[in-house]
């Protein structure tokens, strides 16, 4: 599609103040002859007078017919003073319509051509090594996972999703590194103090060991502390960004076809492994529709243009149970004829008897050898880590 | 449901009931082989006591190789025919007969295209043949390329527009190579180039393949142009019936009834 219709607003006061449409860089004043019409003409008498808020602003804009990069919802001007419910709706319809870290077939870099069991295999040591090993090999860790990010992803994917993960890992730093020793649980000691036994109290160690790392008012960061907050820190961020990582690079059906081959052996076990296969397959399309779903109703309940602030507590909360009600009525709808499909698509209810084509040669590559082989090596430096530093 | 009524996509759907008795139906008009026939069918939803008959006394042949358009208003049952022919829905009453394999287009994309990605969800059609993965790779890239959505075969259905979620769900269809495309107003998310494009891809498959058959619902006049048959409905049946021009002159009819219904 070279040339597609790129954005097409209906513009009401609640959304922005002045139509205007996005250009592809940003946002531009609808000009006057872009006006198709206005809402005096289209409604008339009393129902021109109830639904005198509505503009039917119409404007068309050229695009290169790819997704739309530009959230215009969250960028178009606010109203200034609105409530809690509209701020949330709002929220809501401007949210992200697909799920996060999807797959980014384009540019198709080394990551892409791995093979989906050894980025599987990586991920699941990447979820219990830094468990085990020295803060050294968790930032290690961390380190070789940004910088692979950096390397492979593009610009504008790996700052995001690192500046997510970041976030929300130091975040987790702060918490529990000041939190973990701040506020000590009051304990009655079952002995009395040495003073009343006439004991005299232990020496102070004469070495440079401090167990308080730094104290500032009630926060005070402990070398306990500061071993939790890494910990977690680097757990959450190797494990989310390396998830994220493994995403971005592989389609999901090869992805379900590496987890297919690891289950092979509950076969035995009589496991319906081909069922389990084809409900995560399901399961991956379905989460792009609830996404979808929730930010569609969402966005036709802002474009309704709700007198939010007349509204009471109770009446917010009924739009909003309104709203959900909504969404799981629309996405049993959806499931329904999705069910519908594949019957007519020739699925019978036999995931076993349905085959499902990965379009992928699964063999080990020279560059699928080489991960393995970086992979074996940084078991052994957990290991070693593990034994010799701590 | 399609089990259930003993029907099979990749075999040919043979159906009929009188008096609930399902009976097996050859269709020929003439000396000409028809690949869908429609007799005196009803078809009534039930809710509680109330009884909604959406299909009334239908009547519709179409001969096979031929891309035939099915027009009419809004709710007047050529979604509800179309299911029926699917397999989808049992008629309460009357014949059907569709030359199989055959295969169902649906008018929500969302509805049809049911794996993560483009290339996937074309090759989910071919689950239940039995192909080689050689073959089915060729059929996939076949069908994207005659959409124009191979450069786009690896994208995750979700960041595709609503017009090429749509032309992936044809591919799905072109696909399976079936006898009869079933094809629920395609071009309702595409826009006027794409609309053409598909169009043209579908009377590409019919002309140049042996003995497909595609019966196409719309409400685009200009979509006439590439049929080479049509049929009119209206309430609940087939009013009409016939060569694209009887028809198109009959719709041009009614819309100036109605333009001079309302102008004072």
């Amino acid at each position: 599609m070279t040339a597609a219709w790129g954005t097409l607003l209906c513009v009401h006061p609640c959304i922005s103040r002045r139509p205007s449409y996005y250009n592809g860089e940003g946002l531009v004043p609808l000009r006057s002859h872009r006006v198709d019409c206005f809402p005096q003409k289209l409604f008339s008498g009393r129902q021109s007078k109830q639904r005198s808020w509505f503009a039917g602003v119409h404007a068309v804009a050229h695009g290169d017919g790819e997704m739309p990069r530009f959230n215009f919802i969250q960028k178009l001007k606010k109203p200034s003073g609105i409530s809690f419910g509209e701020e949330l709706m709002r929220l809501i319809a401007g949210a992200s319509s697909a799920p996060i870290a999807q797959y980014i077939s384009s540019p198709r870099t080394l990551l892409h051509s791995l093979d989906p069991r050894v980025k599987q295999a990586w991920l699941f040591v990447l979820v219990f090594l830094p468990s085990r090993s020295h803060v050294s090999v968790r930032v290690g860790i961390v380190m070789l996972l940004s910088v692979i990010t950096i390397l492979f992803l593009p610009r504008r994917t790996w700052q995001d999703q690192l500046g997510r993960v970041s976030f929300l890992s130091v975040l987790l730093l702060l918490m529990v590194s000041l939190g973990a020793d701040s506020i000590p649980p009051i304990v009655q000691t079952r002995t009395p103090p040495p003073q009343l036994c006439g004991i005299p109290p232990l020496p102070s160690s004469f070495t440079a060991y401090k167990y308080v790392l730094w104290k500032l008012g009630p926060f005070q960061l402990t070398r306990k502390g500061l071993a939790l907050g890494t910990t977690s820190a680097c757990l959450s961020f190797t494990v989310l960004q390396s998830a994220s990582l493994c995403l971005s690079t592989t389609m999901p059906e090869h992805l379900a076809e590496g987890i297919r081959w690891y289950l092979a052996p509950l076969r035995w076990l009589k496991a319906p492994v081909d069922e389990i296969i084809l409900t995560l397959l399901l399961s991956l399309r379905f989460v792009a529709l609830v996404f979808d779903e929730v930010r569609n109703i969402a966005l036709g309940i802002v474009a309704r243009g709700v007198q939010w602030k007349k509204l009471s507590s109770l009446e917010t909360a009924e739009v909003f149970f309104t709203f959900l009600g909504r969404v799981f009525k629309n996405l049993f709808n959806h499931s329904e004829q999705i069910a519908q499909a594949m019957v007519v698509r020739g699925f019978q209810g036999d995931a076993a008897a349905h085959k499902v084509y990965y379009m992928a040669n699964f063999s080990l590559q020279l560059p699928d050898y080489i991960a393995i082989l970086a992979l074996s090596v940084l078991i052994g430096v957990g290991v070693a880590s593990e034994i010799m530093l701590c | 449901m399609q089990s259930a009524l003993g029907l099979h996509s990749s075999t040919n759907l043979v159906f009929g009931s009188r008096k609930g008795v399902p009976c097996v139906v050859r269709a020929h008009v003439g000396a000409e082989r028809v690949s869908i026939d429609v007799q005196n069918v009803n078809l009534c939803f039930q809710k509680d006591s109330n009884v909604l008959p959406i299909l009334k006394d239908c009547c519709m042949s179409i001969p096979e190789g031929k891309l035939w358009m099915l027009l009419g208003p809004n709710g007047c049952g050529k979604s509800t025919l179309l299911k029926a022919l699917a397999g989808l829905l049992k008629p309460t009453s009357g014949k059907l007969y569709v030359a199989g394999p055959k295969s169902f287009v649906f008018q929500n994309p969302d509805h049809q295209v049911v794996m993560p990605t483009a290339e996937a969800d074309v090759a989910f059609g071919l689950g239940n043949l039995d192909l080689t993965v050689e073959e089915v790779r060729c059929r996939v890239m076949k069908s994207l390329e005659a959409v124009g959505l191979l450069e786009l075969s690896q994208r995750p259905v979700q960041t595709l527009s609503g017009g090429q979620k749509q032309r992936v769900a044809i591919a799905g269809a072109l696909a399976e190579c079936s006898k009869v495309l079933l094809l629920d107003e395609l071009t309702t998310f595409l826009d006027e180039s794409d609309q053409m494009g598909v169009v043209e891809a579908v009377r590409r498959v019919v002309s140049g393949s042996d003995g497909v058959t595609a019966l196409w619902v719309t409400h685009r006049l200009e979509e006439l142009d590439y049929a080479d048959g049509a049929s009119y409905m209206e309430n609940g049946h087939v009013v009409l019936g016939g060569s694209v021009a009887k028809v198109k002159k009959f719709v041009l009819e009614k819309q100036e009834e109605y333009k001079r219904s309302i102008s004072f």
